[in-house]
């Protein structure tokens, strides 16, 4: 029986105005997305080979000179790896640095030069940026806002409508449970507006993958198929906003204004204005603030050393020591001020995202982006990465030192460490990797409480429908 | 007649549901968000003020003029809160200084810093307009005249002898002037807000401004109520203009403002141009370097150190610094000598003589340069962006959000007006060290005698241009959407009048 009406349904909508609209609109959408890809995303792949490639060079020209130079001068630049799947979610990536760099030099004296530290940089794309402000048309805009419009526009009138022409009653003057009939034109409802959007994915995924640019792995499409559910999870929670409100209201029109006015605010306004409240609450300082900490507690530490420093004797072992005490101090203070600003960013960051995930769409973004591949929680997967790698390097700094006989394992002075060349090969390479389990956690509470949503809704028109007067 | 029809028309609207809804919901978004744009705006008013007095101090600090680095900030602007347009995003801080002729692109920026939150949306009241009033103006619509069609109601009006375009200019002048109670409402509430707020002070050209923008916003919402009307009339269905006006909505300011960029190709910079016009700037500025050199050879002391060998304590910088993306190129030199040697007293003239020299050569390779600069700049960078801004502008949602940002002035013609004001202040300072011969004088080295008098420097004043220039950057858009609505209403009128009831 509930396949009976959901097929009604179906073809009832088939044949309507909102089907044709759609199927364009979608179809319109995912194909200059697929274009856009296919346009921007080999270039992508060859400026992160190219910039690889440079990293390796630079690492080398070090490794042949002496290990103090490496160790001095540390591994460079490290590079963020891009996402094919790039084109599901744009996810914010032109606001996050695609590198960390490992190699930041800040002073030299005559014998002395400060040893490499790891530091975050930032991205300001908008500073000098004097183009019209848009959104990326990807796979998260037309999910997040098309397809829930879209949704709510095939669902206002299913009960409230029928109810008008009177047709409602008839099909429940049959021995139809309500229950049924509700299923049923959720069913329906869900297959109508899931045709269209299977339609544009499927030409927006040929499109990309009969480009020879762009190769799609097994795991591409692993991850591509858990967002189209959560795309079909997600179209579930508006198509049972859209019945629990139309069932509750007299007339289509009324429905139609009241889950208009819902969208609006849920989709459009509670992200960004959800922000603006919580971003207030912990400003970051001014950038010249940071930088006078950063040379006071320099200069803190160099009045502490210069005068003990000076005291030895210029190449005596006491000196040395002190040397390179100092340097690696220095290295050290630096790095945690670094590392301390970074965490301050991301915990904003952090608390802003937890707000507005009260909004289904941001909820929904958050989700594709993270299996995606891209966006802020894969790049905190990225530093992670990074600093794996960064211990990683230290360590074999150490080992080959100590595996040098000639060397005095001071570290931080040239005349301290040893003075023979690296093996290239030994030295640890950085590699970017994108880990599909850890994506899974950070995943799972958004996933339960999108879940949760569809729940509470489904059972709202449940209840609403039941309890209604024919 | 009219007033009849219009009397008629106002009482259905305004007692609908919809009515209430547009109301409550306008305003509800235009409050909340007005709180939370003047709250921002304060923290932004904040670190301009910290800014400003950050780099007082650290100009104060510095002993020599050539060290001292002049800074000019650029205050927020309060009409941000209507629409933020480019205000919040360019830089807002330039450094004023003979070595170059400032830029937008030269620019830095202050307050916080936190890069990651760019990638949250922000938003402003002229947004809620743009996608709420547009939408409420649709929903005013869609029945208007399919309505009556459908109950026969319109053929009994016209049973009567009452022109068919009155019936049609009272449905529109009765829903316009439902729609304008919630957009004034919630207008009046913001400014009111925005008046109660200490931080923010609006002048008169202010309050006119914002009168450009809300007369901006009733055109705004007659474009659309005229797309609702002529959806309504062509399909004379209630179902079908509702579903057509909704899907044209999503069109026109959902997804055809974000599609459109990304769907034509980003015009790329022109590499040969770049590269021209950068060699050219480096020749420039070699010329002047070369002159630099053949200067120290000739001159009474020998050797070429710039310091002279006088330092006993400070530090210098001399570099040449270029980057080929903005077309930068500066020849640095700035001393900051606390202390002479013991036998310097018989160089400083020689320095003095060089300096003197320097700063003139510096200014004016400068200037030289800017000429090659500016036209390249143009051509490179804002030439293309505007090729994108007439594409936004085919929505009628591009139109508005261009037509609000010129009169709030944080188009970006308003953001470099405060660039042009930089530009004119370098030119009151070089002409303040030319007059008060500053770079031939000790003080620009050496800060052991006499410190520089920062404060005799003139001072530096921004002010937003008046609204003249508003309204004259304002007009094409404002002019445009007049004639949408007057094509639009012609359009419904022959439909109308030629259609069978």
């Amino acid at each position: 029986m509930i396949w009976h009406i959901a097929k009604r349904e179906l073809y009832d909508n088939l044949s309507s105005l909102r089907f044709a609209l759609a199927t364009v609109l979608l179809l319109g959408l995912m194909l200059t997305n697929a274009v856009v890809h296919l346009r921007e995303h080999p270039e992508r792949v060859q400026r992160y080979r190219d910039r690889v490639s440079q990293y390796q060079n630079h690492i080398a020209s070090h490794a042949a000179n002496s290990l103090y130079d490496l160790a001095q001068e540390g591994p460079g630049n490290l590079h963020k790896k891009p996402s094919d799947l790039r084109f599901c979610a744009e996810g914010g990536e032109a606001f996050m640095s695609d590198r960390a760099w490992a190699g930041h030099h800040r002073w030299s004296t005559d014998t002395l030069k400060s040893f490499w530290i790891l530091t975050y940089p930032s991205a300001t794309p908008n500073r000098d940026n004097v183009r019209p402000d848009v959104t990326k048309v990807d796979w998260g805009f037309v999910i997040g806002y098309v397809l829930s419009l879209i949704a709510l526009l095939f669902t206002f009138d299913s009960i409230s409508g029928e109810r008008e022409h009177g047709t409602l009653r008839l099909t429940l003057a049959n021995s139809i449970p309500r229950h049924t009939v509700l299923i049923g034109k959720f069913l329906g409802a869900l297959i109508s507006v899931n045709i269209p959007f299977i339609l544009a994915v499927l030409v927006n995924l040929l499109v990309i993958s009969t480009s020879s640019d762009v190769h799609l792995g097994a795991e591409a499409w692993g991850r591509l198929g858990i967002i189209f559910l959560i795309a079909v999870l997600y179209t579930c929670l508006f198509l049972a906003l859209g019945l629990l409100v139309s069932a509750r209201v007299q007339r289509s029109a009324v429905s139609l204004v009241i889950l208009l006015l819902v969208w609006v605010v849920f989709v459009v306004f509670m992200p960004s204005t959800l922000v603006s409240i919580a971003g207030k609450s912990t400003p970051s300082g001014p950038t010249f603030d940071f930088s006078e900490r950063s040379w006071k507690i320099h200069g803190e530490l160099r009045d502490e050393y210069s005068p003990r420093r000076h005291k030895e004797a210029e190449g005596s072992i006491k000196r040395i020591q002190i040397d390179g005490a100092y340097v690696t101090k220095d290295a050290e203070q630096q790095e945690r001020l670094h590392e301390e600003r970074l965490n301050q960013r991301i915990a904003e960051v952090h608390q802003a995202r937890t707000i507005t995930r009260i909004s289904p769409v941001t909820i929904v973004q958050n989700l594709i982006e993270s299996f995606a591949g891209t966006g802020f929680e894969r790049h905190l997967q990225f530093l992670e990465n990074v600093r794996a790698y960064v211990r990683e390097f230290r360590t074999f700094i150490v080992d080959t030192d100590s595996a040098d006989p000639e060397s005095l394992h001071i570290f931080g002075v040239r005349t301290g460490m040893s003075q023979e060349p690296v093996n290239r090969e030994a030295i640890p390479k950085f590699e970017d990797t994108l880990n599909l389990s850890k994506d899974f956690n950070t995943a799972t509470m958004e996933l339960l409480l999108l879940m949760l949503f569809v729940l509470v809704l489904l059972s709202g028109a449940y209840l609403a429908f039941v309890r209604v007067e024919v | 007649m009219l007033t009849t029809l219009i009397r008629r028309e106002l009482l259905d609207n305004l007692m609908t549901f919809r009515f209430a809804a547009a109301v409550l919901i306008m305003l509800l978004l235009v409050v909340a968000n007005t709180v939370v744009l003047i709250k921002d705006y304060e923290n932004r008013l904040a670190d301009y003020n910290t800014a400003l007095k950050t780099h007082q101090q650290q100009l104060q600090e510095k002993l020599t003029y050539s060290a001292g680095k002049l800074e000019v900030d650029r205050p927020p602007n309060p009409l941000s809160i209507f629409n933020v347009g480019f205000d919040k995003r360019l830089g807002n801080e330039v450094e004023v200084s003979h070595r170059y002729v400032p830029t937008l692109w030269d620019a830095g920026s202050h307050g916080s810093t936190n890069s990651f939150m760019g990638m949250f949306a922000s938003m402003d009241v002229v947004f809620i307009f743009e996608a709420i009033l547009s939408l409420l103006a649709l929903i005013f619509a869609y029945d208007a005249l399919a309505g009556e069609y459908e109950r026969g109601t319109l053929r009994l009006v016209l049973t009567h002898s009452v022109r068919r375009g009155y019936i049609l200019l009272a449905k529109y002048i009765s829903a316009m002037l439902c729609l304008l109670v919630p957009l004034l409402m919630s207008l009046l509430l913001a400014v009111i807000l925005l008046t109660t707020s200490t931080s923010i002070s609006l002048n008169t050209d202010d309050f006119l401004r914002i009168g450009g923008i809300i007369l901006t916003s009733v055109v705004y919402l007659s474009v659309f109520y005229l797309i609702g009307i002529l959806i309504s009339v062509a399909t004379r269905r209630t179902s079908t203009a509702l579903m057509l006006s909704m899907f044209a909505w999503g069109f026109l300011v959902l997804v055809y403002p974000n599609m459109i960029l990304a769907a034509i190709p980003r015009p790329e910079a022109p590499k040969a141009r770049v590269a021209s016009a950068y060699s050219q700037i480096e020749q420039t500025w070699e010329e002047f370097d070369r002159e630099r050199k053949q200067f120290l050879i000739n001159d009474a002391f020998p050797g070429e150190k710039t310091t002279f060998e006088m330092m006993a304590s400070g530090w210098y910088n001399e570099y040449s610094y270029g980057s080929s993306s903005s077309l930068w190129y500066v020849y640095h030199s700035a001393l900051h000598m606390k202390e002479l040697v013991k036998d310097a007293e018989s160089r400083v003239p020689h320095a003095q003589n060089y300096y003197g020299f320097l700063g003139p050569r510096v200014t004016d390779t400068a200037e030289k340069t800017w000429l090659i600069r500016m036209p390249a700049l143009e051509e490179i960078l804002v030439q293309p962006t505007n090729m994108e801004r007439v594409w936004l502008k085919l929505s009628p949602a591009g139109l508005y959000d261009a037509a609000t940002q010129a009169w709030a002035g944080t188009d970006l013609n308003g953001i470099r007006d405060f660039f042009e004001a930089a530009r004119e202040y370098r030119q009151q300072v070089v002409n303040h060290y030319h007059n008060e011969k500053v770079f031939a004088s000790r003080q620009w080295f050496a800060g052991d005698k006499d410190t520089p008098d920062w404060d005799s420097l003139p001072r530096f004043f921004f002010q937003r241009v008046d609204v003249d220039t508003n309204a004259k950057r304002a007009l094409p858009y404002v002019s445009i959407l007049f004639m949408i609505n007057a094509v639009l209403f012609i359009v419904i009128f022959l439909i109308f009048v030629k259609s069978e009831v």
